[in-house]
């Protein structure tokens, strides 16, 4: 009888054991969203295709040997070749370079777009959901009367103010980006508040500042994240239709949007010059949205792994 | 022995606006008092307003009104940069280890950084502390670096403990520490307190819905009503012979833990819905369950009077003696 006591005594101990032994393998959120984001088929080629696109961006102009001025004359709307990979437009002017001139600009668009939402967009959201009460409502309105008017008045009218070019465009696009990224940060800021691990923060004297920084900001980066991946093929598609309204970054620079409204007018006989720019959008504003798409899948962490 | 008692509630209440005018009455009045080294048992129905009680003793809300005295000193006014000395000796174990944790931190970031906010020795000197609290709760030095989701609930309330500890305070919430965990896991987690209580002669207030086991941990326990504090005294004495009618009915629906010992005293089955803290009812809040209920309950709100050394909230009991 003792021996048996004993024995079930044993037992006993074994198994809370195995009850307090680490729940899940050992994996860092990190790590697990990066492994979904890598089986996501879709995400992964628009990744690849952004870092070839930013690649060619960056280099392609410093290795081509022509510049986006350059001029031929003696070769005016050539078809492509191996010296022109493109062809040439009206002016004689290397097509493929050009477009990688035009991938700088529109990346550039979207880089500042970025780092504007990061920036103001979560900071301004953070605030204003981590203090709630008057304050919040008062950021709130604000928000709401910026977005009331149509982010397109924003960047006519500081065209007419500092004239049309990249810089102009940036400002207008970037003047109410923002909004939705301080509201969605707002609203995760505010259910996150109410969470005992704030509570706990709280409790071992964390400043306001330390809580929602180091607290709170950091358990919504996968919503900022994606968020902005999605808010940057925005800026580039009002930046090129900008431009190809012929309002937007004006010549010899020029912005995909520039060069099919160039094209545009001998687009019956050399339609393949404006279907470059074109498709160079595309595929850049796909890239971005299936890159978003994953990147909102594998950090979501209610999303089971 | 003249020293101060560690906490003193006196009259504390927490109101919270909410939508449309009304007023959520969460914690309503109590009075009540810990002593250093004691542990203080809160038990009541869910909603009854334990947490709130205890937040509001930790200033994460504001109190409505009422006064908050901690070693003596009245903290209830106090700012929140005024508060931070207090900190220091004031912690909380909250109920939920799987939200208490912030998922984005690994345990040593967890357990370090209340002497980070406090600025509180070198980061050799605050590395060496977590290798030794993490030992003192009984997890593996090689935890560390690894992040709360990988540990199961008892081990992350075993974290939450060690950050209590990280400031040495003398006196701590445990806001329903075990309610979230396994059976065989509640006893280890109610040990580990009990010796850290022997070593270092902290306090709890100690919330929770099981009589049974709040009077094995507890010195005194008070009894919570819709925000009210219904019946408070020893341990002991509130568990053997309750008074209130809440109390007694609380009392005989918790199991029994040696069936041999069966009580005497019938099964009070509580009936009838709780009211809801929105609307408090005028007179007694427990008039509308209670099987003694009368005219002046419903009518007058009973006042706590002292009763064979300890305190109750019921028109049974008048002033040292039983009305019937
Ligand atoms: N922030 C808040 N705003 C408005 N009402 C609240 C808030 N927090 C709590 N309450 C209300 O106050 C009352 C008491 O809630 P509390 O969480 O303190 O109860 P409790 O006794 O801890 O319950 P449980 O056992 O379920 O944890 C409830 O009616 C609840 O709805
Ligand atoms: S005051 Fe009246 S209603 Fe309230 S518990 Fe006592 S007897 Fe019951
Ligand atoms: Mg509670």
């Amino acid at each position: 009888m003792d021996n048996l006591e004993a024995k079930l005594f044993r037992k006993l101990e074994t198994e809370e054991k195995n009850d307090e032994f680490i729940a899940v393998e050992s994996q860092t959120f990190l790590q697990a969203a990066m492994k979904n984001f890598l089986h996501n088929k879709r995400a992964l080629a628009g990744a690849i295709i952004l870092v070839i696109v930013i690649l060619l961006a960056i280099f392609g102009p410093m290795i081509s040997p022509y510049s986006y001025e350059t001029m031929d004359t003696t070769l005016k709307n050539a078809s492509p070749s191996s010296a022109h990979w493109f062809g040439t437009d009206k002016f004689g002017r290397d097509i493929f370079v050009r477009i990688l001139y035009g991938a700088r600009i529109s990346l550039m668009v979207g880089l500042v777009a970025a780092i504007i939402n990061l920036v103001i967009g979560t900071v301004y959201g953070g605030i204003s959901g981590y203090i709630g009460g008057k304050t919040d409502m008062l950021m709130m309105r604000i928000v709401d009367i910026i977005y009331s008017v149509p982010a397109m008045l924003y960047i006519v009218l500081i065209m007419l103010i500092f004239g049309a070019s990249v810089t102009s465009v940036m400002i207008g696009i970037s003047i109410s980006s923002w909004i939705d990224m301080a509201r969605i940060v707002r609203q995760e800021v505010r259910s996150l508040k109410e969470q005992e691990f704030a509570m706990a923060a709280f409790v071992i004297g964390a400043s306001g500042k330390r809580i929602l920084f180091k607290h709170l900001l950091v358990n919504t980066v996968g919503q900022i994240i994606v968020t902005v991946t999605l808010m940057v093929p925005q800026a580039i598609f009002t930046e090129a239709w900008l431009s190809f309204l012929g309002v937007g970054i004006s010549a010899p620079l020029a912005s995909w949007g520039t060069l099919a409204q160039d094209a545009r007018a001998l687009i019956e006989i050399f339609p393949m010059q404006t279907a470059y720019p074109m498709l160079a959008i595309c595929i850049t504003i796909f890239a971005f949205n299936f890159v978003g798409e994953g990147l909102g899948t594998a950090l979501d962490p209610k999303a089971k792994r | 022995m003249n020293e101060k008692p560690l906490l003193e509630l006196n009259n504390l209440s927490k109101i919270f606006p909410v939508k449309g005018g009304k007023k959520v009455h969460a914690v309503n009045n109590v009075s009540l008092t810990l002593n250093k080294g004691e542990t203080l048992g809160i038990v009541g129905e869910s909603g009854c307003g334990k947490s709130t009680m205890g937040r509001t003793i930790l200033k994460i809300y504001e109190p409505t009104s009422g006064q908050i005295l901690f070693h003596g000193e009245d903290i209830t006014k106090l700012s929140r940069k005024q508060m931070l000395p207090y900190r220091k000796k004031m912690q909380m174990i909250f109920q939920d280890p799987y939200a208490s944790l912030n998922p984005r931190f690994t345990i040593g970031d967890i357990i370090e950084e209340p002497m980070i906010i406090h600025k509180i020795g070198t980061p050799e000197e605050r590395k060496a502390k977590v290798q030794d609290l993490i030992e003192t709760v009984g997890l593996k030095p090689d935890h560390i670096r690894r992040y709360p989701h990988e540990f199961s609930g008892g081990q992350r309330q075993r974290i939450g403990i060690a950050r209590t500890l990280t400031l040495q305070p003398d006196f701590i919430v445990c806001d329903e520490p075990i309610s979230a965990l396994d059976v065989s896991i509640q006893a280890q987690i109610i040990n580990l307190l009990e010796k850290i209580q022997r070593e270092t002669g902290i306090s709890y207030l100690f919330i929770a819905h099981d009589l049974g086991m709040v009077h094995h941990i507890s010195h005194k326990i008070g009894v919570m009503y819709l925000g009210n504090l219904v019946e408070y005294g020893s341990s002991d004495d509130i568990y053997k012979s309750p008074l209130h009618p809440y109390t007694k009915a609380l009392i005989s629906a918790a199991p029994i833990p040696d069936p041999n010992q069966s009580r005497a005293k019938s099964r009070i089955i509580l009936e009838g819905e709780v009211p809801s803290p929105l609307n408090p009812p005028p007179g007694c809040a427990f008039a509308g369950r209670c099987a003694y209920a009368t005219e002046e309950c419903r009518r007058e709100k009973p006042e706590m009077v002292d009763f064979e050394g300890r305190k109750v909230a019921c028109f049974l009991y008048k002033a040292g003696k039983k009305v019937k």
